[in-house]
């Protein structure tokens, strides 16, 4: 429905927008108060840093989320390349497993988790890796599935496999990179999902960013709004900047086009 | 969020490997079941083997003895309330956010690209990361020494604190819960805004109807088996949510999430042990029954 902005449109847009990011504003302010609350610096941010327990923490956070990353587009790339390929009649099934994880309540999850996992698995916080995997699946599933039925899969595997490639080839030169943006949405997904979970790590009892976020508002709240205001902007800076790769991206090339 | 993949042809011609592949068969199962296996033992090793011993412990007693009576727990005492508790929340957190994400929806699809583009960013960053960010950015501002709180007294003459509200109680949690649920609704109810045509409108306005007409007559009609389903999405979405409520009530509000992790983090009574696995059946429980009105609720609008 495109039709021009009414008034009506317009207030709705900038009473939302006001709402939505005055608590972020009032945050951000919270986080640069000085000490009792007097003046404004940017103590708390340094705080943080000079905790013992935080650049483990979110070194553990980046280590489980590049890895949960790897981890889950080596499984679902070739997984909904095939399906579309090859295992059309278990779509169905496909699409319904990576459903599930939505319905079922992270936190029942964490308490199979708890009882099902072997203790050698639960002594390493790689386990995690495993749990994001899963809590991610439905998000990238549709995702890549978007991103696949786009592009013409069955001309361009077939044109690749009689010019002499591979399968793996094929998926690695010709699907992947035809298929960029949905990659990297999938991969914005799970990192920031992963670097944001909160559930899983705390009742399994590892100690990532979030937990030790948590932990460290009961000594100095003004640290964890300060952590909570730095997370939330890295996001979403980063997040503008991959909304707009596509635009970037085809500018460089529309440059590109007249240089040539 | 669409619900319908494009089906295609099989493809038969797509190399020489896949063709012969695709003669094999083992037990009566085609060959092609093989390349979805590692994604199967995947999701079955790390998801329905943790939910099966759930289940499995929630059916026994302490004793290890065949039972329900975790179950018959559910309907009395602290777990009850608990279940309201986490019922109320997820109702008034979707119907306050239902009514605001679709208001945004409807204003934001006529917006151009790059504004839609960075309001449904923003919007994917509050609902994907929220929990504990959400949870310390509220607290900061809406606290008794936060800035909103603050400039409400100072400006408006208003003491958000003289009433039931406070930012670590029931109300207060619901406040932070419509912030990521309204971002929701807008992600899961644009697609269906959409899809509303503009001939449609120009139709409408050919034939003389209003503008209220229109809303009427093609608008509700058209939208509200996708606002229902957007509706349940919230409800689940609300009812299950953890990591915000945690952090801001360090697990004194009755709510069913909170309950099980008391209960996992060891503060279990004796004779109860299995009771949080009960719980978390329970939730899976309500859970199932949102998703299947949400599936009823699909199909009867695709037959429309």
């Amino acid at each position: 429905m495109k039709r021009g902005l009414r008034i009506g449109d317009r207030i709705i847009l900038i009473v939302a927008g006001f709402f939505f990011i005055t608590p972020f504003l009032a945050a951000a302010e919270y986080s640069l108060r000085g000490y009792g609350g007097k003046g404004h610096t940017f103590a708390n941010y340094t705080w943080i840093f000079k905790q013992i327990g935080f650049s483990p923490a979110l070194f553990t956070s980046l280590r489980i989320a590049a890895l949960s990353v790897a981890l889950l587009l080596l499984l679902m790339i070739p997984t909904v390349v095939y399906v579309q390929l090859a295992g059309r009649k278990w779509a169905r099934l496909v699409e319904i497993m990576c459903l599930l994880p939505i319905v079922i309540p992270v936190v029942s999850l964490a308490i199979g988790a708890q009882v099902a996992m072997p203790k050698t698995l639960q002594s390493t916080s790689y386990e995690l890796c495993f749990f994001y995997v899963i809590i991610c699946m439905p998000y990238v599933y549709r995702t890549l599935n978007t991103g696949l039925q786009a592009i013409s899969l069955p001309t361009l595997v077939e044109a690749s496999s009689s010019l002499g490639a591979t399968g793996l080839k094929t998926l690695i030169l010709v699907i992947v990179p035809a298929i960029g943006s949905a990659t990297l949405g999938a991969v914005f997904i799970t990192f920031a999902i992963s670097m944001g979970e909160y559930a899983l790590a705390v009742l399994l009892h590892f100690h990532t960013l979030t937990t030790w976020a948590t932990n460290a508002s009961q000594e100095n709240l003004y640290g964890s709004v300060a952590i909570s205001v730095g997370s939330l902007f890295s996001i979403w800076i980063l997040l503008v900047i991959f909304a707009y790769v596509p635009v970037i991206k085809s500018a460089l090339n529309k440059k590109k086009e007249t240089v040539e | 969020m669409s619900h319908t993949p494009v089906s295609r042809a099989p493809v038969h011609n797509v190399g020489g490997s896949v063709r012969a592949f695709k003669k094999f068969s083992f037990l009566g199962i085609d060959r092609t079941f093989l390349g979805i296996v590692p994604f199967l033992a995947l999701i079955g090793y790390f998801f329905f083997y943790p939910i099966a011993v759930v289940f499995n412990r929630s059916i026994h007693d302490s004793h290890n003895h065949l039972s329900i009576s975790t179950y018959k727990a559910l309907f009395s005492g602290d777990y009850r309330a608990a279940f309201i508790g986490s019922f109320e929340l997820a109702a008034y957190s979707m119907a306050i956010s239902a009514v605001i994400g679709a208001a945004i929806c409807v204003a934001l699809v006529k917006t151009n690209g790059n504004t839609k583009r960075v309001i449904s960013a923003i919007a994917g960053v509050l609902t994907s990361t929220g929990g504990i960010p959400l949870a310390f950015s509220f607290i900061a501002s809406f606290g008794q020494e936060g800035l909103v709180t603050k400039a409400l007294l100072n400006i408006f003459h208003w003491d958000i604190y003289a009433g039931a509200f406070d930012i670590y109680n029931f109300w207060g949690i619901l406040l932070v819960y419509c912030f990521f649920q309204a971002p929701l609704m807008v992600i899961i109810f644009t697609p269906a805004v959409e899809n509303l045509k503009v001939e449609w409108q120009e139709a409408n306005e050919t034939l003389g109807g209003s503008r209220l007409q229109f809303i009427r007559h093609i608008t509700i009609p058209v939208l509200f088996p996708a606002f229902l389903s957007s509706c349940l999405l919230l409800f689940a979405s609300g009812f299950s949510a953890y990591a915000t409520a945690a952090a801001m009530s360090n697990g004194t509000i009755p709510l069913v999430p909170l309950v099980i992790g008391n209960l996992v983090d060891g503060n279990v009574i004796a004779g109860e042990a299995n009771q949080g696995d009960a719980l978390a059946m329970g939730m899976i429980f309500v859970s199932i029954i949102v998703f299947a009105f949400y599936a009823v609720v699909l199909r009867i609008a695709r037959k429309k």
